[in-house]
């Protein structure tokens, strides 16, 4: 009764953090990922083209693009709009216009086990064939499965205007291209300049200084290890070394087709026999298949 | 502030409207779909089959199968388990077990039109044409549950295929409600012989359902404050937008969906192209190269 009239009140005083309950505008562009996926870069990379006037930190690019689980419904009152929010929710209809950023799910994997271990949920040297099991039921994070969030997202709005679909392995490799498209849906026209300074702020050294700086006072890692980073390796194609076959083939026959409309590579493109032909996403497979064409 | 104080109380003591603010157990089963897709009469029909003793009428369907959009998060936690809850949310990653009702949209936006009029959400005349293109474009004045493509792809694409997921097309039920609710029954792990289904399936009819508005409309949350001129049961036929939607609003429902229509068994009539296919192509995606 405590807790729940305490709660209350944090949420009647606009303390709590707004979550779903986030009051939107339609002029606010929501960046969407399911954790682990490049979120925190993005928004690192968002975040300096947005605001050039003081070099980025963990801190500011926390208070210019909130989250929607950290801030409460004040916090995000008091911003100018229109506002750029970070959230890790599946579709929610609320959220009008989006950059959907999405990962290899075998990467993602490699990475939110680290970083559970990193926030002590897990032991060193837990067994992570185990935890895939998991991960794939879609029981690690509060944001339902990877399949889930992302096939939420894509079913409901892929083809909208109002929703951009960015790789992480495409930021990877071409930066300064898909911070192009980032910015010219936020309806910006940077110049060379302002990528390549926004680019700058964001690369992973500058990063990984800076957490060992932040680390203490940011929200997403202050209470963790502090023997590892949050700011990871930051590379394509972990999943592969790292997980073992029956992990990798596990997540391919949870989420195939979905990979592969992706353009993810799954063990299935080698054996075709391992995971059966399945109707599932099937206006999504049409697409593959035109493009293909 | 003395509204403020009434929200405060009300979060308290958990009298506030459930929507997605309640706790969720492995154990429910949730009834979900748009609006306006039988998703009433299924849970007539389910209650009938799970309480064959209990007389279901408007009057106690809240509380056999609560409402997440009219009952309160109490109401939800005060429902003895295994709870059946119907909801016209959309995905939402914590439901297990789900039974997922779909409608043809073209039926839909015919149905709704007429229920937003009962709820004086639109006037009487106000002309279909403008109606589908608040319907296609999320601009309807109800509560948000998302458009019509964006609910049920929400559900359809993330859990369509597992095995906790029902799909039941309101087209086929009314084709052959025995048949569909004897799906139900075994899904639902009820042990069913044919004279139970058979006798949900009567107590259940739109006849009787009509009887019964009559008699409790004023009971009835979700018809008591509202035209009683309009009924809430309505044709239940199917394929009414044949007649009754213009050629260009059966064209506009397939252009925006018509991927999604086609996968759920729709088939579509008019000479434009299924929507997203033609946008989706002009962002191409490659292959990501394995380094």
């Amino acid at each position: 009764m405590i807790g729940k009239l305490s709660a209350s009140a944090r949420y009647l005083l606009g303390r709590g953090p707004a979550g779903r309950n986030l009051h939107t505008f339609p002029d606010d562009t929501f960046v969407v990922s399911y954790p682990k996926s490049g979120n925190t870069w993005a928004r690192f990379l968002v975040a300096s083209l947005l605001h050039n006037q003081a070099p980025m930190t963990f801190l500011r690019a926390d208070e210019l693009i909130p989250s929607v689980d950290f801030r409460p419904n004040k916090y995000f009152k008091s911003l100018p709009r229109p506002r750029v929010i970070k959230s890790h929710y599946p579709f929610d209809q609320n959220y009008k216009r989006v950059i959907y950023i999405v990962r290899d799910p075998k990467d993602v994997a490699v990475s939110q086990y680290h970083y559970q271990i990193k926030r002590k949920v897990l032991q060193d040297q837990h067994p992570i064939d185990e935890w895939v099991t998991r991960f794939v039921a879609g029981e690690t994070c509060p944001y339902g499965s990877w399949g889930e969030n992302v096939g939420s997202w894509l079913a409901a709005r892929s083809g909208n205007p109002g929703f951009l679909l960015i790789r992480y392995e495409d930021m990877i490799r071409q930066t300064d291209a898909e911070l192009i498209k980032i910015a010219s849906f936020l309806g910006m026209t940077p110049s060379a300049q302002q990528i390549e300074y926004a680019v700058s702020q964001s690369t992973a050294d500058r990063m990984r200084k800076l957490e060992q700086e932040e680390a203490g006072q940011w929200d997403s890692t202050k209470d963790t290890r502090k023997d590892m980073f949050f700011v990871r390796n930051a590379k394509i194609g972990e999943g592969r070394v790292a997980l073992s076959a029956a992990s990798i083939s596990r997540i391919d026959s949870a989420w195939g087709p979905l990979m592969r409309w992706l353009g993810y590579e799954t063990d299935s493109e080698v054996q075709p026999t391992k995971v059966p032909p399945t109707k599932e996403l099937n206006f999504l497979e049409t697409i593959l298949e035109q493009q293909a064409r | 502030m003395n509204h403020h104080l009434k929200v405060l109380v009300k979060k308290v003591l958990g009298t506030d409207i459930a929507e997605r603010n309640f706790a969720i157990f492995p154990d429910d089963t949730f009834l979900v779909s748009y609006p306006r897709s039988g998703n009433t009469w299924t849970r007539f029909l389910i209650a009938n089959l799970v309480y064959p003793n209990v007389d279901v009428s408007f009057k106690n369907i809240e509380c056999l199968i609560p409402d997440t959009s009219s009952q309160s998060s109490r109401v939800l936690r005060r429902t003895p388990r295994p709870r059946i809850i119907k909801t016209h949310e959309y995905f939402d990653h914590r439901c297990n077990k789900i039974v997922c009702i779909v409608r043809d949209p073209r039926d839909v936006v015919l149905s709704y039109f007429d229920f937003q009029r009962k709820y004086r959400h639109i006037q009487d005349g106000y002309p279909m044409v403008n109606y589908v293109n608040d319907f296609v474009s999320g601009n309807l004045n109800s509560k948000d549950w998302g458009t019509w493509g964006e609910n049920v792809a929400s559900w359809y694409y993330t859990r369509g295929k597992t095995k906790n997921f029902l799909l039941l097309r309101y087209e086929d039920m009314i084709q052959d409600p025995v048949r569909e609710l004897a799906r139900t029954a075994a899904f639902l792990g009820i042990e069913c012989d044919p004279a139970r289904i058979e006798q949900a399936v009567q107590r259940s009819s739109a006849d009787k359902m009509r009887e019964m508005e009559k008699r409790e409309s004023k009971d009835w949350v979700a018809t008591k404050k509202h035209r009683q001129d309009i009924p809430f049961v309505r044709v239940a036929k199917s394929g009414g937008w044949k007649e009754k939607l213009a050629p260009e609003c059966v064209a506009q429902i397939e252009s925006a969906w018509g991927e999604l229509m086609v996968a759920l068994g729709y088939e579509l009539v008019s000479t434009t192209t299924g929507g997203k296919v033609s946008t989706l192509l002009q962002t191409r995606i490659e292959k990501v190269e394995v380094l």
